[in-house]
């Protein structure tokens, strides 16, 4: 006979017959392969294909040229004097908030002259250029006028449409000269001259960037050098892209613990599977034996294993690649909006379900599935055909050592202990990782000691308070000790997933609470209106400060003001304070440092010298420290810092480095600020001065932001950034409990003698009911405190050392009781709830059928 | 008034699609203090017999009364109230829980009617069954004649006014399953039980007061001692 007829008769056709149970198997692997494909794909989507707008308008060039601040436009002539055949492009690149829409685009200042031309026959592949009615030469006639503009076409406007655009906080109307095909909205931007650019954002005598396109020979190597020698000290040149390649490494740790995340809900599945193979072993021992003893070999039953839980991998990864694409969808936005507050602005590209996709979801469900069934599936070809049919011994169950085991599991949680104590490598937590492995497989081996002495301890308080029910139900549980033990493993790994990271959000939040009690002493906050982002630091009109500071009750104006710089192939900010209006301030909460001195120890130091504070994740990612000197690009300059103390930066994972505004006014002369911080008298009525503020601020399109409004709105970033992570707790909670629902299955089904028998001896339907909800309310007990001691040594591990090691930034520990309440309680509520169905299958068995022997 | 009345009972069953009659024309009484043994080939409507006496079952026809009360007319609660309170089951592979001591098996009954302070009245039944010392012991710690002691025992508990028993010395070597029945008989003659037993074993109708022989659902032959 075919093994292939064969391995359905005896291995898949047995499955159908228990359609509840094998569905939620396959589902318990469906969703953990959805996860983890759709955290990659959409991973790709808004990180790994990461590209920026920027980039992808920025042609075929070979070079770039910037400075922080930007680049003086003198060095344009100075590469143009040059005596090699080079073209030459400057460009000035922000953004632009549509008013109407708020829909931010970026916003690209060309050359139009120059490269006009070209940009309006820019062939786009399907054979389209400029679609206005006007002719490219036409278009260029309207270069002298600052209010045209030329835009992709996904914007969805025509040429002569007039459009207002909010650029730093003035809006103006613009005329739409041309309209320029992109492909799905990838390259959309908002094209205009380049003088009109710099007006529009009072960017007078500088570029952000110098494309340059060189000839093939020398080599890249030698044509930096040469033009490098050729540009003043402050200004770089590099390899075109380069600052997408430094976000996106930056972006990479993001990314893997995102991951990881999604491991978890594999890991989950792994234990189901485990446990339902080896259910099945179980009940087939008589099987196994008459199989062996008609002549199938060891192999043919380890096989035959396997390859029931391949069929699982294959029908959960069949299911969960059309998941995971729909999961994707909302992830990509979740993760999206995260690395544009954290990160940088960026527009996530398409999400591509391709060859590779189908082959990750195929190899994670068929692989976990396979790897997790090669125990059990291994102990059912060791077992002997007359152990296997020998009367009698109905009930087995595969001996579990105990305290083997523990002794496995101290070692391995000394190893975790070891391992977290390391340091990172290139940056990334490797043993952090390793250390969480590590205590996640030695709490798996801890959990049947664990099991076994909480039955143990707990049989007399449950028999008192749940009846002889609650004793059945306990009993059932020690004695099938590597079942209950696996499901137990599966349930507290998920979590204590949820408790290590609501425990490390819980801290981080509680930590930027606090650092906001004394980081945001103001009054009020001013920026100019349009979505901010980590990178984009837009401006204020020069004047508002002092016009705001004449107002009655305005004690103070600081003008803070923030550029994005690259500080050893890394991306940072580079800010300034307002030292000056210090003394006005002093009672307002002064930040401290980390060496504890505070704000008006400090500050004293950074006024008009070379010493800046810098972040602590600076200090982390440059390894630097309080005392050292940097060396920073700064237009035209390079200059050298000390840094006086390092300061807590929860705001965002790039490193940032702070100095006093006249020291950056002198090598960075826009004096534009980014953002007002507003302190008012005590003696004066907050919402009177705040309305002679709005008014002062009327015809600009700025945001006003009273102390608590910008604390909540910080908040709120924070919350919806970690949105992703909840949502794969919440996955691999559903997981687990879908597993224990199965397993309760299974265990009525394996049980129905016993249940029978009750019968017989007067048991009423309602106490057979009652037997199943105790038992899974004990499993959902016995995970929870698992769960809940993991969940903690994780935590640990999370805040002190991958999170520290990732992104630099100190946590203090804090327990977010209620939240960790209410996800626990609901947990276990939905444990206790996945066992209705099963004890409704219980109460409905005949035990006429399983009892006699006839 | 006999302990349990079958009047013409006829029980049959749908099995994939076929009606099967397990038993068909069957009266038979039962008094106070006398053991039955049910006797025939396998297949011949014993266990469907004690089901419907254990009122586990229903008669398609006829009625089965157990006390004078007929087993039809009760909703699932007294169903189970009956169980508790009137009827015994043995089995023949004993059916034992293992995860239960002795004493804990031989209180399984009364705690599932709600009772407690139980133990005196397991040590009690255990003592009956000359199983003293034993209470704290496992079932897989036990002979098979052991199990089966233990196992009457539970049946015992509640001072059921009937014992049925599904071939009770089936997994019993012939010594230890003559020991058995002579237990049977006694605790049915000093307890005042009615003991019905179904058997293939020739001892166990040698002892039995009244022998029903069963063919094809039908009482083929009563003969009494």
């Amino acid at each position: 006979m075919p093994p292939v007829l064969l391995f359905y008769r005896l291995m898949v056709r047995p499955l159908l017959r228990e359609p509840v149970r094998a569905g939620l198997t396959v589902l318990a692997v469906a969703l953990g392969v959805a996860v983890v494909l759709a955290i990659e794909l959409a991973g790709v989507a808004a990180t790994g294909s990461f590209h920026s707008s920027m980039e992808a308008l920025a042609g075929e060039n070979d070079l770039e040229i910037t400075a922080a601040g930007g680049v003086p436009e003198a060095v344009v002539g100075t590469l143009a004097a040059l005596p090699y055949s080079m073209r030459i492009s400057p460009r000035i690149e922000d953004y632009a908030v549509l008013a109407d829409t708020k829909q931010s685009f970026p916003l690209i200042g060309l050359d139009l002259v120059s490269e006009g031309g070209a940009y309006a026959e820019r062939d786009t592949g399907s054979g389209g250029t400029l679609s206005s009615v006007e002719t490219p030469k036409d278009s260029l006639e309207f270069l002298e006028d600052h209010e045209s503009i030329w835009v992709g076409s996904s914007l969805g406007h025509k040429t002569g449409d007039r459009v207002r655009l909010l650029i730093n906080d003035r809006v103006r109307e613009y005329i739409v000269r041309g309209v320029y095909p992109d492909s799905n909205g990838d390259e959309s931007a908002i094209v205009m001259d380049i003088a009109a650019a710099q007006q529009a954002l009072t960017r007078y005598g500088r570029v952000d960037r110098i494309l340059l396109k060189v000839p093939e020979e020398p080599g890249l190597g030698e044509w930096q050098l040469r033009i490098s020698a050729a540009l003043p000290a402050g200004v770089e040149v590099r390899p075109q892209g380069t600052g997408t390649n430094e976000n996106r490494r930056m972006l990479a740790a993001f990314r893997w613990n995102l991951r990881l995340l999604s491991y978890i809900s594999l890991v989950v599945g792994a234990f189901l599977i485990y446990n339902t193979i080896s259910v099945s072993v179980v009940r087939r021992r008589p099987e196994i034996g008459i199989v062996r003893a008609l002549g199938a070999s060891r192999r043919v039953i380890l096989g035959a294993f396997v390859g029931e839980a391949a069929c699982f991998g294959v029908a959960g990864a069949l299911i969960g690649l059309p998941l995971g694409r729909l999961m994707a969808t909302g992830a990509v936005k979740l993760m999206a909006s995260t690395v544009e507050s954290l990160y940088v602005s960026s527009r996530p590209g398409a999400i591509e379900l391709n060859a590779a996709s189908v082959l990750l979801a195929l190899a994670i469900g068929i692989g976990v599935a396979v790897a997790s069934a090669y125990s059990p599936a291994r102990e059912a070809s060791l077992v002997s055909p007359v152990e296997a049919m020998a009367r009698g011994r109905r009930e087995y169950d595969a001996s579990v050592r105990k305290v083997r085991d523990l002794w496995l599991a101290l070692a391995l949680g000394l190893a975790a202990a070891a391992a977290s104590r390391a340091p990172a490598i290139a940056g990334k937590p490797l043993f952090g990782y390793l250390a969480t492995i590590l205590l996640v497989m030695a709490s798996a081996l801890a959990i049947p000691a664990f099991v076994s002495a909480v039955t143990t301890l707990t049989a007399k308080l449950l028999v008192k308070f749940f009846g002889v029910e609650a004793m059945l139900a306990s009993r059932s549980l020690a004695a099938s000790l590597r079942r209950t033990s696996v499901l137990v493993g599966a349930l507290s790994t998920a979590i204590a997933m949820m408790t290590a990271v609501g425990i490390m959000v819980g801290s981080f939040r509680q930590s930027v609470v606090l650092w906001m009690s004394n980081e945001l002493p103001a009054d009020l906050y001013l920026r100019p209106a349009g979505s901010a982002a980590a990178d984009r630091h837009p401006t204020i009109s020069l004047g508002l400060a002092e016009d705001l500071a004449k107002i009655p009750g305005v004690v103070a104006v600081e003008r803070l003001r923030a550029y994005e710089i690259r500080y050893q192939g890394m991306p940072a900010t580079l800010a300034s304070a307002d030292l000056d209006v210090q003394d006005l301030i002093r009672w307002y909460p002064q930040s401290e440092f980390l060496s504890g001195r505070r704000q008006q120890q400090v500050f004293p130091e950074l006024r008009r010298s070379n010493t800046v504070v810098v972040s602590e994740p600076f200090t982390y990612k440059h390894h630097v420290k309080a005392g050292d000197t940097i060396t920073l690009s700064l237009g035209e300059t390079q200059a050298s810092f000390l840094i006086a103390d390092v300061y807590y930066d929860y705001s965002s994972e790039r490193g940032s480095i702070l100095m006093d505004r006249q020291t950056m006014l002198r090598y960075l002369p826009d004096a534009a600020p980014s953002n007002l911080a507003i302190y008012v008298s005590p003696q004066a009525r907050l919402e009177t001065v705040r309305a002679e503020i709005e008014k002062a601020a009327a015809g600009h399109r700025v945001l006003l932001f009273s102390n608590r409004e910008l604390r909540s709105e910080a908040i709120r970033i924070f919350d919806r950034t970690f949105a992703i992570t909840y949502a794969l707790e919440a996955v691999a909670a559903a997981v687990a409990v879908m597993g224990i629902a199965g397993a309760l299955l299974a265990l009525v089904m394996d049980r129905r003698r016993e249940l029978s028998l009750l019968r017989f001896l007067g048991a009423a339907t309602g106490q057979i009911r009652k037997m199943i909800l105790v038992e899974a309310g004990l499993l959902g007990l016995l995970a929870n405190l698992a769960g809940l001691a993991l969940g903690f040594a994780l935590s640990l591990i999370l805040v002190y050392v991958i999170n520290k090691q990732s992104f630099g930034w100190t946590i203090r520990f804090h327990w977010p009781v209620e939240i960790l309440v209410t996800a626990l309680t609901l947990v276990y509520a939905a444990t206790v709830l996945a066992g209705l169905y099963p004890a409704q299958l219980a109460v409905r068995l005949n035990p006429l059928e399983a009892v006699h022997e006839e | 008034m006999p302990i349990l009345s079958l009047q013409d009972v006829l029980k049959d069953y749908q099995t994939d699609g076929q009606r099967v009659q397990a038993v068909q024309g069957l009266s038979l009484n039962v008094e106070r203090g006398e053991l039955v043994a049910l006797v025939g080939r396998s297949g011949c409507g014993k266990s469907t017999l004690l089901n419907l006496a254990g009122a586990m079952d229903f008669p398609t026809s006829g009625s089965v009364l157990l006390d004078g009360v007929s087993t039809s007319a009760l909703k699932d609660a007294e169903l189970t109230r009956l169980r508790r309170e009137k009827v015994g089951f043995i089995f023949q592979s004993f059916q034992l829980l293992h995860t239960l001591t002795v004493f804990e098996n031989v209180e399984l009954p009364l705690l599932l009617a709600g009772k407690t302070n139980v133990r005196e009245a397991a040590r009690e039944r255990l003592a009956w069954v000359e199983l003293e010392g034993l209470g704290e012991r496992f079932p897989h710690q036990l002979s098979g004649g052991q199990m089966q002691r233990a196992a009457i025992a539970r049946a015992l508990i509640h001072s059921p006014i009937i014992l049925l028993a599904d071939e009770p010395t089936g997994n019993l070597d012939t010594t230890t399953g003559n020991v058995i029945l002579e237990l049977l008989l006694r605790l049915t003659r000093e307890k005042k039980t009615a003991t019905v037993v179904a058997t293939h074993s020739m001892e166990a109708a040698a002892l039995a007061d009244t022998v029903v022989r069963l063919r094809d659902g039908r009482i083929e032959e009563i003969t009494r001692r």
